[in-house]
């Protein structure tokens, strides 16, 4: 018996590229920089001053009834906006009543309400305890976006958040798959919030892991990422629902794959191994060759120590194919978007599929002997794509691949 | 390609407890049974300038005693509970991990706040001293995923990993979570629990929030499901079980507590911090857990309730536990373990391994703190009650309107 096809029938998102999904498929065939110098909070006392970030974040028109618009964290309001972009664009918003108790929510993490509580406790620390709103700590848990997502539309599936830094999102996606494969709902809102914070910015800070301009991706003189903020949502639908309904569907999930290094905890394994297994992972998942995949949304972090462990687990898995596969990091872009990465990662690939282009890795000038592979680097390339693979790796070891496909209706394993 | 087979079995192999009643299964299950409390006034940190002072904290815990000298230095409090408890659950499973097995274990480890303690460290080194100032050595711990990821460094596991950061229900989506990667075949094995510590500016977050007892005055103490009740008491502590794929268990000569053999994930409306008006998401996750066991209540020997001794979660699950097992006359026997251990939020490992033993030994747990019942449901009080248990049911119900339930069976 065939397990129940999983496709995608919405997508919505806010990033540095643009507050909906039309302004962030230009950016990517523009090959637009969202990085810039950030002025959500005073970066003077950090080492580095830039980031993606989004600007113009309005809860008044981007949380529409029946949102609550009360006390909303920053996060919040993101993930509201993608998630009734992600409906919208689904034919789901408003939300009809008769799919409520057959949709669920899955979503990836990073910091929720952290910017909030940051100015809380600093009121708590210069009053020596006496004067900081603690109500405003309402919303520093990043499960509460799923709640208040859960609430407005009165749906009673499953819910749930998960938080593995870098991965969040694309495991989010995953799981969100695997609960309308085994029945669990017909309808799954998922994807991946992040917003930007002090201590975010602080920490990577700490670990040296910021470029003071500008992230490079597989450059040779790359020298750290560039944080950044976004919330992308995907609306998944088990394809007989999605048929019943005439939903346009956007692609299918055809597979991912989770893994661990277990090998340290910030830096990847160099040999990629967890890299490795979690892309073949993904290619089992879905019962495909590597030798399918037309398109890499590569996690290309411009770490040094990511980007070679990544082209070296892609050179492993794809053998002779990896050199003609494009590959490219939307990261040069978006900024490492953490906990949202991975959601933003198979948000663009969609598009990409839809499309019908290549986005590109800008900033990608000087050749890495020790990064090989075509990253796409003259700008977006137009080409017909039927598979693509999603990278995301995370502090912790933890690595998820997602594997996407254009829809179609014999699938593609038969056709 | 791999169906995801839902007729695959899952079963328990092993429990590592690190909690205020205890660290092992047999300190835990000994003093568990016995009505010991695990709830004392706090010892880490000053209340007295607050209005609640009790805790379930995790005492006299040597973390070098179960971890390596060369991690445990770089793992915070959080962690070294939650490797201690990985270690646990493996040894007492009795599965060796190494080259052949490596890539086929993995964990999914729930938690609720995280590492406050380390968070709030750095947050107030960013303010008082500035950025240039944090310890670099520092931020690994601070994310939410460190622990599952020492976890796999310290055991040398490279299968599933992932974190569930979902308020009340963090260990029991877990638990849900690690069952489901063993349905659909990535892992023979899968260490899924929780974890959540005692911090002094969370306590003082959770007091000013009136989350913890006493909110609406009275005597501070937790009274789950009691007419006297006025909030839960706040714990500590971390919970793994083993869950394993029955044939891979056998193969290797496991012996099984129990069986995993339903569950079902819901929402409810209810503002983020508040709770839902009724219990219908409670009601919903319970009948799809049954549903999937295929069993009706009457089947259901005993239920470990998710009950803190909260004003609104308690009448809720109540109200959803009289719905579903009301008629049926005296009903499953109703315990909840926070009365002993408090609410450490990611309960979901500690107290599926109670009801793992509940239905190994054919007892449940006492309620701790319950007097005047506020249902007519089938109690444990001061001291625990023996059945002949085939069948139980872990509830989690948190706020912000997340259920999620589990059904644990005798294997058979």
């Amino acid at each position: 018996m065939q397990r129940e096809r999983v496709v995608i029938t919405g997508l919505g998102t806010v990033n540095a590229l643009g507050k909906n999904t039309g302004d962030f498929a230009r950016g990517l065939r523009n090959g637009i920089c969202g990085i810039g110098p950030l002025t959500l909070f005073d970066t003077s006392p950090y080492r580095t001053h830039t980031g993606a970030e989004i600007k113009g974040l309005d809860p008044r028109r981007m949380v529409p009834p029946p949102f609550s618009r009360k006390r909303l964290s920053r996060a919040d309001v993101m993930g509201i906006a993608a998630a009734v972009e992600a409906l919208q664009d689904a034919g789901l918003f408003p939300f009809p009543e008769s799919l409520t108790e057959d949709t669920g929510i899955i979503l990836g993490v990073g910091s929720g309400g952290k910017l909030e509580a940051e100015s809380v406790y600093r009121d708590y620390l210069e009053s020596g305890g006496r004067r900081a709103r603690f109500s405003r700590l309402a919303n520093l848990c990043p499960a509460t976006s799923a709640d208040q997502i859960t609430t407005a539309l009165k749906i009673m599936g499953p819910k749930t958040t998960f938080m593995t830094a870098c991965s969040s999102g694309a495991t989010a996606v995953g799981f969100a798959r695997d609960l309308i494969v085994q029945g669990d709902a017909s309808i799954m809102i998922t994807g991946g919030v992040e917003p930007l914070s002090r201590t975010t910015f602080a920490t990577f800070n700490a670990l040296q892991a910021v470029d003071p301009e500008y992230c490079k991706p597989f450059d040779l003189k790359r020298q750290g990422l560039s944080l950044g903020e976004a919330a992308a949502f995907l609306i998944l639908e088990s394809l007989t629902h999605a048929l019943k309904r005439k939903a346009r569907i956007y692609g299918e999930i055809l597979g991912y794959g989770v893994t661990c290094d277990a090998h340290h905890m910030t830096a990847p394994d160099p040999e990629g191994s967890g890299a490795v297994r979690s892309i073949r992972a993904a290619l089992q998942d879905a019962d495909l060759l590597p030798t399918v995949v037309d398109y890499i949304c590569a996690h290309g972090t411009a770490t040094p120590a990511n980007d070679a462990m990544e082209a070296k687990a892609i050179r492993e898995v794809f053998e002779k194919d990896a050199t003609r596969i494009p590959v490219s990091s939307i990261k040069s872009m978006t900024g490492h978007t953490l906990g949202a990465s991975g959601a933003l990662a198979a948000v663009a690939s969609l598009i990409a599929i839809r499309d019908g282009f290549i986005p590109p890795t800008i900033h990608h000038e000087a050749p890495d002997p020790g990064c090989d592979l075509d990253f796409v680097s003259t700008g977006a390339r137009p080409a017909v794509l039927n598979v693509v693979l999603a990278n995301a790796f995370a502090f912790g070891g933890n690595n998820t691949s997602l594997l996407l496909g254009r829809y179609m209706e014999k699938g593609l394993r038969h056709g | 390609m791999d169906e995801i087979n839902r007729d695959t079995r899952i079963v328990m192999t092993g429990m590592g407890m690190v909690t205020p009643l205890g660290i092992g299964k047999e300190q835990f299950s000994a003093r568990l049974f016995r009505g010991d409390s695990g709830i004392r006034e706090i010892a880490a940190f000053d209340t007295s300038r607050l209005a609640s002072h009790l805790g379930a904290e995790v005492r006299d815990f040597e973390p070098l005693d179960f971890i390596s000298a060369k991690n445990v230095r770089r793992m915070d409090r959080l962690s070294q509970l939650a490797v201690t408890s990985a270690r646990l659950a493996v040894e007492d499973a009795q599965m060796v991990i190494g080259p052949d097995n490596r890539d086929r274990v993995g964990i999914i480890l729930g938690t609720a706040y995280g590492p406050t303690d380390l968070k709030v460290c750095c947050t107030r080194i960013l303010f008082e001293q500035g950025p240039a100032r944090i310890n670099p050595s520092l931020v690994p711990n601070s994310v939410l995923n460190a622990p599952a990821g020492h976890a796999s460094l310290e055991l040398g596991f490279r299968g599933v990993n992932t974190t569930v950061n979902h308020q009340a229900t963090s260990g029991e989506s877990a638990l849900v979570y690690a069952a489901m990667e063993l349905q659909r075949g990535t892992a023979d094995v899968v260490l899924a629990g929780g974890a959540d510590i005692l911090s002094d500016f969370y306590f003082e977050s959770l007091v000013r929030f009136r989350a913890v007892s006493p909110t609406d005055g009275g005597a501070e103490g937790v009274r789950p499901f009691d007419m006297n009740r006025n909030g839960p008491v706040a714990g500590e502590g971390c919970g793994m079980v083993c869950l394993e794929r029955l044939e891979h268990a056998l193969k290797r000569g496991a012996v099984p507590y129990c069986e995993v053999t339903g569950w079902g994930m819901s929402s409810a409306p209810s503002k983020p911090t508040g709770w839902p008006q009724d219990g219908q998401g409670v009601i919903l996750a319970m009948k799809k857990a049954l549903k999937m066991a295929c069993l009706s209540p009457s089947d259901i020997g005993t239920i470990q309730a998710a009950g803190n001794g909260g004003t609104n979660p308690d009448a809720i699950e109540a109200e959803a536990l009289q719905d579903v097992f009301g008629i049926n006359s005296p009903g499953p026997i109703v315990s909840s373990v926070k009365g002993a251990l408090g609410e450490c939020f990611s309960s979901g490992g500690i107290r599926g391994a109670a009801l793992a033993l509940s239905i190994q030994e054919g007892k449940a747990p006492p309620t701790l703190g319950l007097v005047n019942p506020i249902a007519p449901l089938n109690f444990t009080t001061g001291r625990f009650k023996e059945a002949n248990i085939r069948h139980g049911l872990l509830n989690a119900v948190s706020h912000g309107g997340t259920n999620v339930s589990i059904i644990m069976s005798r294997v058979e």
